[in-house]
């Protein structure tokens, strides 16, 4: 693995200075509000970091990834509710029924291509949304229908995912979406991130040098809809009161995707760099204009969306590393193979 | 038993016949020609062959192994790769990338397959061009990456689907020798193509295919004197000045 031989010294010293500082926010900022609303961000960045493995490298359109989300809330919250199992075990529990649930809903649909495939994708999430606002109890496990669920408080500890202060809170996201970017790396640069691009590019030309496009696009599923869950049962340890359409909604889900485009899909950091841009506008509008006006964030995400597609169709992930690379004087790329590669150590927020 | 033996093949779309009862036999090692004038079928032989169309009768035979209703990714995983006739590269990734996504049927390693995969664009002269982004290629580098990205999924059996057509003379003789060269490597190929002075000078066997059904097959000289052949391509009235 060559994640760290081909950086220059000064990528590697600014990586990590970045990460040092990462780790140290928490204790130089004092504000409750803003370590969570940095937290919201990281957690922005996880997800669509998650949804990045179908949206961003089977060349497909997922709009309906909040349906994972809450599956991995759902699930580790009535496990712990009626078993009393750690929401540690219940995150696995969740990303593995999410995962499943997600292969299930990607073969018949992940053979679509363009809009179908995203109408399909929404369809699902609003379904789902549907059935579980619907609900009150499978079998020995509370669902409440429309009026969600309450986490009840337990003593602060790691193995109950409870925490007085907010800055474990950051830490683990902070790790959680550090492991994620790693994986992206390590699966762009595999067989299956190669099969990935060619059969999201020109399936028929991938199944003609052996490629079962399928396979490749369903395991990238499952291993999207895996990671996904996992961040709502974060979500859900971290609020400790969630309801179908806070995690359910459609508005999650555009908001993943919104945050993909903007900051650049199929690109390692795009992701990170979207939410650092979009969420805190969304949690701005949220704070000062919730009551008048709700989804404004919405709206103004779509406006910039277009914006950016007009100007950058590949997202505002390219001109951020072109004036980085000028910044430490990097004329060109260092190989011309996998360009988005070669910056992962350097620019995590 | 015979390399490939396609047998009695036909592909039906609705009404039209397009592969009407065509039966192929090709040998190890051997590069065979197949023409026919627009529209006589060869393409559609070919999907056939590779798989991207199942006939609706017929089977095509390779080592032995039955081809027909196989899947494009099973076959090139048997060993038959075809090229397209409308180059598709992944036009967003470099050259050495698309020539890797062919190299990753033999290995599960990067560093294997970006090895192959170089001495491949080396043998092809796209070495230089590793790392250029496909799309902005000439139309003579995108068919070499065809051929290369091909060529990496080590292939037995070779489909050439008019690699040639679209090039400038110069540019067709630069490509007759690297044709030439893979199959001395142990390559068999099948091409179709609709130039004939490159058909004839690679081929050791030309099938001629005109409405969908063979009308004549042999080695090159004998094919082009075949009065069949020349009533489909130039029409009945040049048969007779013919002797």
């Amino acid at each position: 693995m060559n994640l760290l031989q081909k950086q220059n010294p000064l990528h590697l010293l600014l990586t990590a200075a970045i990460l040092v500082l990462l780790f140290l926010l928490p204790v130089i900022i004092q504000s409750s509000t803003m370590i969570l609303i940095l937290t919201l961000i990281i957690w922005a960045a996880y997800l669509t970091s998650c949804w990045n493995f179908v949206g961003g490298f089977a060349g497909v359109l997922p709009l309906g990834h909040s349906a994972f989300v809450g599956i991995g809330a759902y699930t580790s919250t009535v496990l712990f509710q009626t078993y009393g199992l750690s929401p540690w075990g219940g995150m696995v529990a969740g990303g593995l029924l999410a995962a499943l649930v997600g292969v299930i809903i990607g073969i018949p649909t992940l053979k679509m291509r363009g809009a179908y495939f995203a109408l399909a994708t929404i369809a699902v999430g609003e379904g789902l949304r549907v059935l579980v606002e619907n609900v009150k109890q499978v079998g020995p496990f509370k669902i409440n229908g429309p009026s969600g669920l309450l986490i009840e408080l337990s003593e602060s500890s790691f193995t109950n995912f409870q925490f007085v202060s907010k800055g474990p809170y950051y830490y683990i996201i902070l790790v959680m979406l550090l492991l994620v970017l790693l994986l992206t790396y390590l699966m762009m640069n595999s067989k299956i991130g190669y099969y990935l691009a060619a059969g999201g590019e020109e399936p028929e030309a991938a199944e003609a040098l052996g490629i079962k496009v399928s396979r490749y696009k369903l395991i990238a599923m499952a291993i999207s809809c895996f990671l996904t869950a996992l961040g709502g049962t974060f979500y859900a340890q971290m609020m400790l009161y969630f309801y179908p359409k806070s995690i359910f909604g459609l508005d999650l889900s555009y908001e993943i995707a919104f945050i993909a485009l903007i900051g650049g899909r199929g690109s390692i950091l795009g992701p990170v760099l979207g939410a650092m841009l979009l969420k805190p506008v969304s949690e701005i509008t949220r704070i000062y204009l919730g009551d008048i006006l709700p989804g404004m964030h919405l709206i103004i995400f779509g406006l910039v969306l277009i914006v950016v597609m007009r100007y950058q169709p590949k997202g505002l992930i390219v001109p951020a590393r072109r004036l980085f690379n000028r910044l430490v004087g990097k004329s060109s790329e260092p190989s011309g193979k996998n360009p988005e590669a070669t910056i992962v150590t350097t620019e995590v927020e | 038993m015979p390399f490939l033996e396609v047998n009695n093949v036909t592909k039906r779309f609705g009404g039209l016949t397009a592969v009407n009862e065509v039966a192929m036999r090709v040998e190890q090692r051997e590069i065979i020609g197949v023409i026919g004038p627009n529209g006589a079928g060869k393409t559609t032989l070919f999907n056939c062959i590779a798989g991207a169309f199942s006939p609706t009768s017929g089977s095509i035979r390779f080592q032995g192994r039955e081809l027909a209703g196989k899947k494009p990714y099973q076959i090139c995983q048997a060993g038959v790769t075809r090229t397209f006739q409308v180059v598709k590269p992944f036009a967003s990734k470099s050259v050495l990338y698309n020539t890797m996504v062919g190299a990753f049927a033999k290995t599960n390693h990067l560093h294997e397959a970006e090895q192959r995969a170089l001495e491949i664009l080396k043998k092809l002269d796209l070495y230089d061009k590793k790392d250029v982004i496909s799309r902005s290629l000439t139309l003579p580098e995108r068919k070499r990456l065809e051929l290369a990205r091909a060529l990496a999924t080590e292939p037995t059996l070779l489909l050439l689907d008019e690699v040639m057509a679209g090039l400038r003379p110069s540019e067709v003789t630069e490509m007759l020798p690297t044709i030439r060269r893979i199959n001395e490597a142990g390559v068999t190929i099948i091409i179709v193509e609709h130039i004939m002075q490159a058909i004839m000078s690679l081929s050791d066997r030309i099938y001629v295919i005109n409405f969908g059904k063979k009308i004549a097959e042999g080695n090159p000289q004998d094919v082009v004197a075949d009065p069949e052949v020349i009533k489909a391509y130039l029409g009945d009235e040049y048969v007779a000045t013919q002797h």
